[in-house]
């Protein structure tokens, strides 16, 4: 540990790294509590306030180690494990069950989340209306909320969504870490386009079919948050495929590979999200001056972003969801955050401090709702 | 050129950082904003239409909505008319429905709501079979399939 933080050239003082969160800490604190702060509540105050302390400590620790995917994954995990229990414990509260009846279908009650977007464009583009069972503006995850929340995320973050904001990407990252060394190696880059394969041919089926054909039938966190009630030997086939694709792509495979292989093989909203890494301002770039070409990058990157022949062209590619395990992975800082039109190996510590702060705010201020709930239901359970 | 494109690129970076930090506090007016566009409505394949008319019971009112046949670019052959029973409904529900408001019946609907059976009896050769039946948090909803 010692020797890494030593070789680490992103390393602040311990003074430093205060000064440098403490933007963190006043707008966490705003954004968190809406600006008024209510302690009313015991159990709620105690939950707010291990929240907040929570975050801030682990955007401090990125500034004072000078590592990002070290602290990042543990809020990126906290925010699928509570948001998926605070979705089911609502829905067992209100429903009784995990899964949502025909009469939640028809009254639009079902909550929004952003893998319907791919699904959504043509159909809104046609019919000038939404294939989607929920509401529009009211009510928990409503349409245009998490629409909102996506589009200017994917704009200024780019694929960085998908290690900063989806709130289903810590599944298979934190399965993705199981084991220090892959069982499967050397996988054929070619399937790293899969997604995109998956977004064609979903949107062409929902456009087809007026019916958001993944979460209808693929989508695997089906199984950790909500499914359509089993009835017949339709839906019942459905929540097998979801269990089955949930089993296999966010739990075996990224054990086996080491890799977010749910994220690099799957998900259409993945592909929209590479495509708007080629708009935004924040890019991970390579100075070759510094680069000795030894593909720790390569190896360690859990979307398959970087090859061999990437770090001879300076760039990685589109598929780099900005997680920072390459640039905490290198040992000689070649590999960094920068920033678009900013020449590699140059303001390296103003463009991390940047990305970090914008992705790191989007993070913490996106998961807390769902943090804060389940210590709240924690903190209930251990009081009585 | 390297420094306009530099200084595009940290304005462009500052300018990320506004978006983030206005994007909680303004996500109110923001969605609300977008909630107006043209676009942003649920289609009828799932809200059920719009009303055409309502009957008036004791108890309950009958909502019969509009036919939906909408596809992407153009009508389908086969949609649905949904049916909305709203207030205290019986255990029985009996109800013959006008849904093309031609001023002759074109089916009754009988629903036990204790044991969801739902019977439908076409006058019309465009009415095809029960759709969704389920009780709902105003009552009870049907939804009858049709041709077009």
């Amino acid at each position: 540990m010692f020797e890494t933080l030593k070789t680490n050239g992103m390393r602040k003082s311990f003074v430093k790294s205060l000064l440098y969160a403490l933007p963190m800490f006043i707008l966490t604190f705003f954004l968190m509590t809406g600006g008024k702060p209510d302690f009313s509540d015991p159990s709620y105050s105690l939950a707010l306030i291990t929240a907040f302390v929570l975050v801030n400590i682990l955007y401090f620790l990125m500034h004072y180690t000078g590592k990002t995917d070290r602290y990042r994954v543990v809020l990126f995990v906290i925010f699928a494990l509570t948001l998926s229990f605070s979705l089911i414990r609502n829905m067992i509260a209100i429903r009784h069950s995990m899964s949502f009846s025909q009469a939640d279908i028809l009254e639009c009650r079902i909550p929004f989340c952003h893998l319907v977007i791919p699904m959504m464009i043509i159909p809104a583009a046609f019919s000038k209306s939404i294939i989607f069972p929920g509401s529009i503006i009211n009510g928990f995850a409503n349409i245009s909320s998490m629409v909102v929340l996506w589009a200017v995320a994917t704009i200024v973050l780019g694929r960085g969504f998908c290690s900063w904001g989806c709130f289903y990407g810590g599944w298979d990252d934190a399965f993705s870490r199981f084991r220090r060394k892959p069982v499967f190696r050397n996988i054929n880059l070619i399937w790293r386009w899969m997604p995109f394969a998956v977004l064609f041919m979903v949107a062409l089926t929902a456009a087809l079919s007026l019916i958001p054909t993944y979460c209808d039938w693929i989508c695997p966190f089906k199984a950790v948050t909500e499914y359509e009630q089993v009835t017949s030997v339709e839906s019942a086939a459905k929540a097998g495929v979801f269990f089955s694709i949930f089993a296999g792509l966010v739990v075996v495979l990224p054990v086996m590979t080491t890799k977010r292989t749910q994220c690099s093989y799957l998900c259409p909203l993945g592909a929209i999200n590479s495509l708007s890494n080629r708009i935004t301002p924040f890019t991970i770039k390579i100075d070759k001056a510094a680069c000795n070409e030894c593909n720790r990058c390569v190896e360690v990157c859990p979307v398959f972003a970087i090859t061999k022949e990437d770090i001879k062209n300076g760039r990685v590619s589109v598929f780099c969801s900005k997680c920072g395990k390459c640039v905490d992975a290198c040992p000689r800082n070649a590999i960094h955050f920068g920033i678009r039109g900013v020449p590699a190996g140059t303001m390296k510590n103003f463009s991390r401090n940047m990305f970090l702060f914008i992705s790191f705010l989007f993070m913490a201020v996106f998961s807390a709702g769902s943090v804060v709930n389940t210590l709240q239901s924690i903190f209930k359970l251990i009081t009585g | 050129m390297k420094k306009i494109r530099k200084l595009a690129g940290i304005t462009w970076a500052f300018a990320g950082l506004l978006l983030i930090v206005i994007l909680f506090p303004g996500l109110t007016g923001l969605s609300g904003l977008l909630a107006e566009a043209p676009f942003m409505k649920i289609h009828p394949r799932y809200s059920g239409g719009e009303k055409a008319y309502e009957i008036v019971r004791d108890h309950y009112t009958l909502e019969i909505r509009k036919p939906v046949f909408m596809g992407l670019v153009k009508d389908r052959k086969e949609g649905f008319v949904q049916l909305d029973w709203r207030g205290q409904i019986p255990g029985v529900i009996n109800d013959t429905i006008d849904y093309d408001r031609d001023g002759v019946s074109d089916f009754s609907i009988s629903v036990d709501t204790a044991s969801n059976d739902t019977v439908l009896r076409s006058y019309n050769e465009k009415v095809e079979s029960t759709g969704i039946s389920t009780r709902t948090s105003y009552g009870w909803a049907v939804r009858v399939n049709l041709k077009n």
